[in-house]
């Protein structure tokens, strides 16, 4: 326990928040709390979550070491192109990129949740050489695959609504679904932590 | 049969109250917190108040339920408790919001399905402050 909270300590003093920053992951695995967030690009709740509610987890959590954050896809089925937009994503996550297409997707839902124009937003957020690579990674079979099996991960932890957080520390999980005010997830964080 | 009705009734709001207090009490009260969050109807302060207090009272009901003191009172309680819970739920999900019932802990979406059982619940609530006035 005490050499856990030496490595979150060390890494958090180390590593910069860039190289915190992994694919769909952010932080350190090693950290004390692991919150994986299952959402729907088109889904507006997860757009509220993405919006206000991680720039202050990441600042004051994440990138001191203290929370590994996991982001997981769970398009719902009634929303047409969130499976395009989750492959999008984590195709742009295969170039490190995945922050900045989800920022591009969730600022943006509106207008492609009406035009289908996902590929189109993505391909703005980036530069024309790194979106030429994730719209041909994105249909990419592996790509698919992964974000079954973020679904599937979703589904065996018995999840039926997006943005659900999974809260894990100290191998107990605690689900928390919708939009949660920052204060009070703080307050259940720090709780967790002082344990 | 009114006696064998006030009994049944008693019982089952005694062991849903009990129940609800305990999915609730087990678990650290901010989880409590967040689902009441969620509903996005409270100020923060009368969030935190309301999960600290409500799976005590919730207990508190259920005991008496099952003792059956102060039974006409009781089961007034009981009736309001479940109407507040029954039109912010139903406002809730008329709003269609995909948040978390928090009626047994954490875990179960708010539905048509949770709200016919709390409509059901405040149903049962309502005949048994009816019949506990009658002998």
């Amino acid at each position: 326990m005490t050499r856990r909270i030496a490595i979150s300590l060390l890494a958090g003093v180390l590593v910069s928040p860039a190289q915190f920053s992994t694919g769909k992951t952010r932080g350190i695995p090693v950290a004390a709390i692991t919150i994986e967030i299952f959402s729907d690009f088109q889904c507006p709740a997860c757009k509220a979550l993405h919006e206000q509610i991680l720039k202050p987890l990441v600042a004051d959590y994440v990138d001191k070491g203290r929370v590994y954050l996991v982001n997981r896809d769970f398009p719902l089925p009634m929303h047409a192109y969130a499976r395009q937009a989750a492959c999008l994503a984590d195709a742009a996550a295969r170039i490190g990129k995945y922050e900045q297409v989800a920022d591009a997707l969730f600022a943006n839902q509106e207008s492609w949740a009406k035009d289908g124009k996902v590929e189109e937003t993505v391909a703005k957020a980036l530069g024309p050489a790194d979106a030429k690579k994730v719209l041909a990674l994105a249909k990419a079979p592996d790509i698919v695959a992964e974000v079954e099996s973020d679904t599937q991960k979703g589904r065996d932890a018995h999840l039926q609504q997006t943005p659900t957080l999974i809260v894990t520390h100290k191998s107990k999980s605690y689900p928390v679904s919708g939009i949660v005010s920052y204060p009070i997830l703080r307050r259940f964080l720090d709780q967790l932590l002082a344990q | 049969m009114i006696r064998w009705t006030r009994l049944l009734l008693r019982l089952l709001l005694a062991g849903v109250f009990v129940y609800a207090a305990w999915t609730k009490l087990r678990q650290p009260w901010l989880v409590f917190a967040l689902s009441i969050d969620a509903y996005q109807l409270l100020p923060e302060w009368a969030v935190l108040t309301t999960a600290r207090v409500l799976p005590w009272l919730e207990l508190a009901i259920g005991v008496f339920l099952l003792t059956g003191l102060w039974l006409r009172y009781i089961s007034i309680l009981a009736a309001v408790i479940l109407a507040i819970f029954f039109i912010t739920m139903l406002l809730s999900f008329g709003k269609g919001m995909g948040i978390d019932c928090g009626c047994f802990g954490v875990g179960e979406p708010l539905s048509a399905k949770t709200l016919a059982r709390d409509g059901l619940l405040l149903a049962s609530a309502l005949t048994l402050a009816v019949v506990a006035r009658l002998h």
